[in-house]
C-alpha cells in the first residue's frame, strides 16, 4: 500500500494564515476562529463571492471580512482579567485652550518612516515587508524605533513596513493611518491650531514593556519638546 | 498629554481595557482605521471627529458608526 501525506486538519489551514505557508494578514484572525466558526466564514465568503460573480455588490465580500475579523479579535486577547496591559487609574489630562489654538502631534504605530531614513530593523537596510512579517516574532521582542516624519514631506517620499499588519491600504495611500494633508487642512480650515513640525511613527509590533515603561513617558516628553497641546494617536 | 486615539472595531475593547482617555471606534477593517484608501472624505471626517473628542473631559469612547466603504 503506498504511503500518503497526512491530511491537513481545519485547525491547521486557518492558523497556516498566521505567519504560516499561507501567511495573509488581511486573514491572519482565522487563527483565533473555531473550526466551526472558520467554516461558516468560509461558507458566507463563498457565497457572496457567487452573488459577486452574478452582479451583486462587491461590498457584500466586504463585509463578510469584516464581521468575521471582528468576531475573531473580539476574543483574541482570553480573559480581559488577564490582559497585561489592564489600567484604570489612567490620568484624563484636558485640553486647556480651544481646539482651534492648539497645536496637534501625529503618533502612530503603523510603521511608516521617510525614504532616506529607514529605521533598519536589525541593522539590515532595505528590509522588505515580506521580510517583516518573517521576522515578526524578533519584531515582538525588540525594543521600538521612533521615525520622524516632517509635515511637509511628499507624498511620494512615505515609505510604510510592518510585519503586524496588512500595508496594502497604507502603501496605496498613506492617510489611510498617517493623515498629513487632512492635517494640514484642518489647519488650514481653522478647526485645529496648528502642527508640530514633525509627525512620528514606528511600528507597533514591539516589547511592548518597553512601550510602557520608556517610550511612552519619553515620547510625552517629545510632544512637550515640539510644543504640542494634544495628541492625536493611530494604533493600527 | 491630552490624547485621543483612534482604534478600528476589531481592537475596539482595547482603550476600555487600558483605560484610555478619548478613543474613536470606527467599523473599518484592520489596516484602515481612517477609512479606505482614496476616501478622502471619509478620512478627513474620521480625523475631525476624533480631534473634537479632545474637548471632553471624561473617559470617552465613540463609535464612528458608519461603516466601511470603498472609495
Amino acid at each position: 500500500m503506498e504511503a500518503t501525506e497526512p491530511s491537513e486538519t481545519i485547525e491547521q489551514l486557518r492558523t497556516s494564515f498566521f505567519y504560516g505557508r499561507r501567511s495573509d494578514l488581511n486573514f491572519k484572525f482565522a487563527r483565533d476562529l473555531s473550526d466551526d466558526e472558520f467554516g461558516d466564514f468560509l461558507s458566507e465568503l463563498f457565497a457572496a463571492t457567487a452573488e459577486l460573480t452574478d452582479g451583486g455588490d462587491p461590498q457584500a465580500v466586504i463585509d463578510v471580512a469584516y464581521r468575521w475579523q471582528v468576531q475573531a479579535y473580539a476574543g483574541h486577547l482570553g480573559d480581559p482579567a488577564d490582559f497585561p496591559h489592564r489600567k484604570s487609574d489612567t490620568p484624563l489630562t484636558p485640553l486647556t485652550k480651544p481646539l482651534n489654538e492648539a497645536r496637534i502631534m501625529l503618533l502612530t504605530s503603523s510603521g511608516h518612516f521617510v525614504d532616506g531614513d529607514d529605521p533598519e530593523p536589525f541593522g539590515e537596510p532595505h528590509m522588505t515587508q515580506a521580510e517583516a512579517e518573517s521576522r515578526i516574532i524578533d519584531f515582538v521582542r525588540a525594543e521600538a524605533s521612533l521615525s520622524s516624519i516632517p509635515l511637509d514631506t511628499p507624498d511620494d517620499q512615505i515609505r510604510v513596513r510592518h510585519g503586524g499588519y496588512p500595508v496594502q491600504a497604507a502603501t496605496k495611500d498613506h492617510q489611510v493611518v498617517l493623515p498629513l494633508g487632512h492635517l494640514r487642512g484642518l489647519v488650514a480650515d481653522g478647526v485645529i491650531g496648528g502642527l508640530t513640525a514633525n509627525a512620528y511613527s514606528f511600528v507597533g509590533a514591539t516589547a511592548q514593556g518597553h512601550i510602557k515603561r520608556t517610550y511612552g513617558p519619553a515620547w510625552a516628553e517629545l510632544a512637550k519638546e515640539q510644543g504640542a497641546d494634544a495628541v492625536l494617536l493611530v494604533p493600527i | 498629554m491630552p490624547t485621543v486615539s483612534v482604534y478600528v472595531q476589531s481592537f475596539g475593547h482595547i482603550p476600555a481595557l487600558m483605560g484610555l482617555s478619548r478613543s474613536l471606534i470606527t467599523q473599518h477593517p484592520m489596516g484602515r482605521p481612517l477609512g479606505a484608501p482614496g476616501d478622502a472624505e471619509r478620512q478627513r471626517a474620521v480625523v475631525e471627529r476624533a480631534l473634537t473628542l479632545l474637548l471632553k473631559n471624561e473617559q470617552s469612547i465613540v463609535d464612528f458608526g458608519e461603516p466601511y466603504r470603498r472609495a
